[in-house]
């Protein structure tokens, strides 16, 4: 079998005990579902020896609730939000990237908010120490070198959590709390096109808290993901749509795309394309748009011209859905 | 419950309550756990292995380098070329160097890092191209020329003269990607010795019998001091047949430090392992007279071999020899070159060397078919080569049921109203193979017999049998009972089976080539007819009573061997016995897919596989062996592929990465058994575990033709590369247009 | 190392291990509960699935999660069923019946989860549909089967229909084709 490391397991019962043990223990990584992170920590891919296990803030931080907007505890499972018969008439978005989450198992297991920090992940680092030994390793560990992008010297791990742009796409924001107090801040603000660390999270603070503004709930919205394999598959692209319309005519646009770098890609400089019919050729400008913001790399193993090629389809596909 | 029956498996309970056990549930007081050590580099020339740090870690029992166990080894004894350890060189990424033994994994993980080893690192050849350019790399000494494994190029009839004068010829070059076997269970083996130094070794084998030769001859022990035993098996299809390095280490390091020791793989070295699918790239020719009949099949065949020999001398007669039926052949020629490179080993994946060929024929042969406006499986039945009948190549067929299996898929997929109707983006395909029931070539040359099976009776009515067989899943076992029972006239529920054990159980040569229920079933056949003989003559009115009026007539316990001699068959030239069986299987498939044209993104809907497997022993055994094989000759054309990086490097040696496909990936799979009743087989069976898979590829690729007019010659059938096809059927239409 | 207090198959059992035990390790390596089976040993193939519910619930056996990146420590406050478990005191489950007669076990291997999955599968919905069974199913790889016999398995265990029964077809006999062997030339490069 492989097996982890030693490690101390810290367990604390509040939130206020989790940030402190993160604040005593640096380099300490937070354990929640552990779908992501038992396997990283067997591969040997983080140096820590001390976990902070949220199972006993699970009862704190499991809850569904309509507060204005929705307030979605971090600690909510995956297959509970896929299931959640709240989510599926306001944010169908969320629930429905959520259904397509890994398998059945991992689904139960997940966390919300160990989906939104999920570590980013590349076909040259989510490997055992072996293999990327015999790489050379990677600057996102152990190396020096960018395999993906040749002379790069920012990690370009790819963003491949399917919750995110979903929760993108709505506008949402995320409370994070650390011994120094708390703070909300917007979901677009939250991500950093940086592979080592692609949040704003410092070391010794907690998502605890996603929230999703009441104005997410009249939006047409739909998911998509680009997978392999029907199940147990992270995407090759994700993407997630949120519009309003008036009419026949859009009146907001919101289109976020991950799997791509660091950073899941909120498509920008579309304001223009307020105002216009929400049809077919709407849906066509759009994915024209999104293509051109979007660089799919080598980090994730399927094709990535083909995934170029397919993003203003997928992207037409998507809006048509939402608007149906 | 007899033959013929769906009877349920024996261990079918405990397999389901948890309480069978297989090779990693084994473990034994003072048991230390072993790990290897493997190259970082596809080739290098060690310089020194220096372990004496790793052995100062607390918790280090033992470590173990290639000087310890220098002798080489292999499967097949002309081209053994492994080590269980490297000595002088490391042939790809992954090839084990040292091993250490300690109280628990962790440790012995952790005391890999501490061993130093200098290399120098020599140029690596990462293609069968390559391998053929630079034979100055010389990537395994064991090959006399080059690069090359072996080399077969045979001719049969005037092959030159057939196209020349054919009416309609297909001629194009294929590209079979490499995939392996994954096998939910990793490998595992654990070895204990006694205070009178008698080893045993549990592995996960399919092959115990040879891994008892080899292990007896590299350890330098008699034969009588060894024993192998099979417990269950989880999954193997091929990948579990060559003897490994895992099992050597684990003996020497019990005999080194007199404590049980074990070895588990992980995921990632079942992948460095490997001994899969061979990447091949063929350059087929089919030619055809006017009336749709095969005038000439021409094929030239490079096949990526990896580092080691392997089975890899019998893949490059396979791939061409397993070719020549069901259809008559005019005239035949191949050419394949099997060649070494610096990656993982291929070996024997279900369908050994034919399942690639027959991916390029099966289409070349709708291409051609079409030219003279066939329909496929029209051409396929005019081209039938019939019963009791020679090959082109001198293999005897028996019985053959392919053209029911034809009629079967024809009708159950209602081909005549629906293909070419189906509307743009969905199409039928269909495709037929053959394959062995046992090879007429035991691995190594002898005169005993391949198969023996003993069967001793009690006088409660207790029926024990005594088998070498691997049941690795397929149900041997299952089926040795239903023999007894057909034969005696015993409740099947009342036989024992020891199986897979060489100290208790008669020789088997292993659980490959489709041979085990030909051979085995007819070695239990003729022994349990032996004792039928004798409870015949004794009388009595229940089994029990017989057994005991026997028993009483005998003066002593009442027992009958069998066995399976080999055969002589084949074709009277140097290679003619590679690919002769005492019968042959025979498959047509009707695959039926869909197409997003504008993505490439296709699924496969449903496959119709009808299989002709002699006689089905029992039904539910060979439908699971049918369905099981076209999942994975569907998962072939899907998404499996083994990929490396300029280094030699495999990505992402694991589950999530190497994707196989899970229920939601899995089309409709319809299985429809036909049986022709061989003359040979135990009651007329004939194999079922591989030839299914071979249909699968060609007739998903044939669909995508009749889907959306595209021929895809290479696998996987990425949608990028269905995409691809797509736009330049685009731009040809848009020429024509023009 | 700690002492870990595990509710397994409806006894509790007392463990020393280390904070990173995984609950897999402690239930081969502890328990020599060794019907749950490692595959990946990072959450891809199912092999080792359990069922869960939290301590004290009763009626179903809960939910399936996978043992092998689950900690140990993190498995207390749980109810732990596993496939050792599944069986009860009349005899084999009926998915387990419905496995070992339908031909749904080859190799088995993958079995012990896959049946946990089924179970948990049935008990939230004793009618399911093939979709339903897919998507449930669709979190443990299997290599044998095709899933197919699987699928069949779940539907009898569900009363939805009986073993398949099809009977083979007969071929008739036929007669050779003026096929022959032909010479043959080897050529030596």
């Amino acid at each position: 079998m492989m097996t982890l490391p030693p490690l101390e397991v810290l367990r604390p019962g509040s939130v206020a005990e989790a940030v402190e043990a993160l604040r005593a223990h640096p380099g300490a990584r937070v354990l929640a579902g552990g779908t992501d992170l038992v396997p990283n920590l067997k591969y040997g891919m983080y140096d820590t020896r001390h976990l902070v296990a949220l199972r006993g803030l699970s009862k704190e931080l499991r809850y569904v609730r309509e507060e204005g907007g929705l307030r979605l505890g971090a600690l909510c499972t995956i297959d509970q939000l896929a299931e959640n018969d709240l989510l599926k008439a306001r944010t169908p978005a969320l629930a429905e990237a959520c259904g397509q989450i890994a398998g059945p198992q991992l689904r139960r297991m997940g966390t919300l908010g160990g989906n939104l920090c999920l570590d980013t992940r590349c076909v040259y680092i989510n490997q055992s120490y072996f293999w990327r030994s015999a790489l050379g390793f990677c600057l996102k560990k152990d190396g020096t070198l960018c395999h993906v992008v040749a002379g790069g010297k920012r990690c370009v791990a790819a963003a491949s959590n399917d919750t995110a742009p979903a929760l993108l796409a709505l506008d949402a924001g995320v409370r994070l709390v650390s011994p120094r107090g708390e703070r909300v801040v917007p979901l677009r603000e939250f991500y950093l096109p940086d592979g080592l660390h692609n949040t704003v999270l410092q070391p010794d603070e907690l998502l605890v808290e996603v929230r999703i503004p009441p104005a997410a709930f009249g939006k047409k919205q739909a998911f998509m993901k680009l997978r392999t394999r029907a199940a147990i598959d992270f995407p090759a692209l994700n993407l997630a749509v949120a519009l309003e319309t008036e009419g026949a005519v859009v009146k907001s646009i919101s289109l976020a795309v991950g799997a791509l770098a660091a950073r899941p890609v909120l498509i920008k400089g579309i304001d223009d394309l307020v105002g216009r019919p929400a049809d077919a050729r709407f849906a066509e400008e759009l994915g024209r748009r999104a293509q051109k913001q979007c660089r799919p790399l080598t980090n994730i193993s399927v094709d990535p011209d083909w995934r170029r090629d397919l993003l203003p389809v997928l992207v037409r596909r998507l809006v048509l859905r939402a608007l149906a | 419950m007899s033959v013929g029956d769906r009877f349920p498996k024996i261990d079918g309970v405990a397999k389901a309550d948890g309480s069978g056990i297989y090779a990693d549930d084994i473990s034994f007081p003072r048991m230390l756990h072993a790990k290897l050590l493997r190259s970082p580099h596809a080739h290098a020339r060690i310089r020194g292995i220096d372990v004496s740090e790793a052995l100062k870690l607390p918790g280090v029992i033992a470590a173990l380098t290639g000087d310890e166990l220098p002798l080489k080894y292999g499967v097949i004894p002309w081209t053994q070329d492994e080590q269980a350890l490297a000595t002088e060189k490391v042939r790809f990424v992954g090839d084990e160097v040292a091993c250490i033994a300690a109280l628990d994994e962790r440790t012995a993980e952790d005391a890999l890092k501490l061993i130093r080893v200098e290399y120098e690192v020599l140029p690596a050849v990462l293609s069968p191209e390559e391998a053929l350019a630079h034979p100055e790399i010389k990537v395994n000494e064991k090959a006399k020329v080059g690069n090359i494994t072996k080399h077969v190029n045979l001719q049969f009839g005037d092959v030159d003269r057939a196209v020349a004068g054919a009416a309609a010829i297909a001629h194009e070059t294929y590209a079979y990607a490499g995939s392996t076997h994954a096998p939910i269970e990793p490998h595992c083996a654990v070895a204990r010795v006694d205070a009178d130094g008698n080893l045993t070794i549990w592995s996960s084998t399919q092959i115990p019998h040879y891994l008892h030769r080899e292990l007896s001859r590299v350890l330098g022990l008699s034969p009588a001091k060894v024993r192998v035993i099979q417990p269950l098996l989880g999954g193997a299809f091929g990948g579990k047949s060559d003897p490994f390095s895992l099992e050597f280490c684990v003996a020497k390091l019990a005999l080194k430090t007199g404590r049980p020791v074990k070895i588990l793989f992980t995921r990632e070295e079942v992948f460095y392992a490997h001994r899969g699918r061979h990447p091949m790239k063929m350059d087929v020719t089919v030619a055809l007279e006017s009336d749709g009949r095969i005038a000439a099949v021409d094929n030239k065949i490079l096949i990526d071999g990896g580092a080691y020999a392997s089975f890899g001398m019998i893949t490059a007669y396979y791939a061409g020899q397993l070719l020549t039926g069901p259809y008559r052949f005019g005239t035949y020629r191949f050419d394949s070159y099997r060649m070494y490179t610096n990656k993982p080993p291929c070996g024997p994946k279900r369908g050994h060397g034919s399942v690639q060929p027959r991916f390029a024929f099966e289409v070349a042969l709708d291409e051609a078919a079409e030219k003279l406006g066939l329909d496929p499986i029209e051409v396929r039945r005019r081209n039938f080569i019939g019963e009791e009948v020679d090959t082109v190549n001198g293999q005897r067929i028996t019985s053959n049921g392919f053209l029911k299996c034809l009629d079967l898929v024809e009708q159950a997929s209602g081909w005549r109203e629906r293909r070419g109707k189906l509307g743009p983006g969905r199409g039928l395909g269909v495709a037929g193979s053959m394959y062995i029931s046992g090879t007429a070539y035991p691995v190594y040359p002898n005169e005993m017999p391949q198969s023996g099976v003993l069967v001793k009776l009690d006088r409660s009515g207790r029926v024990a049998i005594f088998s070498g067989a691997s049941d690795i899943g397929q149900g041997i076992n299952t089926l040795l009972c239903q023999i007894a029972a057909q034969e005696l006239g015993c409740d099947p529920r009342h036989v024992t089976v020891v199986a897979a054990d060489t100290d208790l159980t008669p020789v088997d040569l292993g659980a490959y080539s489709s041979r085990v229920t030909f051979m085995v079933g007819l070695a239990a056949q003729e022994a349990c007819e032996k004792l039928a003989a004798k409870l015949q003559a004794a009388g009595g009115a229940t089994f029990a009573e017989a057994c005991q009026k026997a028993e009483a007539i005998e003066g002593a316990p009442l027992a009958a061997s069998g066995g399976y001699r080999t055969q002589k068959l084949g074709g009277g030239y140097r290679g003619g016995t590679i690919g002769a069986s005492p019968a042959y299987s025979f498959t047509a498939h009707v695959a039926e897919v869909s197409v997003d044209e504008e993505t490439g993104i296709w699924k496969v809907e449903r496959i119709w596989a009808a299989h002709d497997c002699g006689k089905a022993l029992n039904p539910t055994l060979v439908e699971g062996q049918i369905e099981g094989s076209v999942y994975m000759g569907a998962a072939e054309a899907q998404m499996e592929e083994m990929v490396y990086n300029e280094k030699g490097l495999l990505f992402g040696p694991s589950l999530l990465d190497y994707r196989i496909p899970t229920s939601m990936d899995t089309p409709d799979l319809q299985a429809m058994i036909v049986e022709s009743n061989d003359p040979n087989g135990p009651y007329g069976a004939k194999e079922a575990g591989e030839g299914p898979l071979h249909a699968a590829i060609p007739a998903i690729a044939n669909a995508l033709y009749d889907a959306c007019g595209i021929r895809i010659r290479e696998l996987p059938f990425y949608p990028q590369r269905v995409l691809k096809l797509l736009r330049e059927r685009g731009r040809k239409e848009e020429e024509r247009v023009a | 190392m700690q002492l870990l207090h595990l509710f397994v198959n409806g006894e509790e059992h007392a463990v020393a291990a280390p904070g990173q035990r995984t609950l897999l390790e402690a239930l081969r390596y502890d328990l020599m509960l060794t019907g749950s089976k490692q595959g990946c040993d990072k959450g891809d193939c199912g092999a080792c699935t359990v069922l869960v519910r939290p301590r004290g619930d009763s009626g179903f056996r809960g939910e399936p999660i996978l043992a092998c990146i689950t900690l140990a420590a993190d498995a207390q406050d749980l109810e732990i069923t596993t496939i050792e478990g599944l069986a009860g005191p009349l005899g084999l489950d009926p998915i387990q019946r419905a496995f070992a007669d339908c031909g749904a076990l080859q190799c088995g291997f993958c079995q012990p989860g896959m049946m946990l999955s089924a179970r948990a599968l049935l008990d939230k919905c004793d009618k399911p549909t093939l979709p339903q069974i897919q998507e449930a199913l669709s979190g443990n790889l299997c290599r044998c089967t095709g899933y197919t016999k699987i699928y069949e398995a779940v539907e009898v265990a569900a009363g939805l229909r009986t073993p398949s029964s099809r009977a083979p077809v007969q071929s008739e006999r036929a007669a050779a084709s003026d096929s022959k062997a032909q010479t043959v030339t080897e050529i030596v490069p």
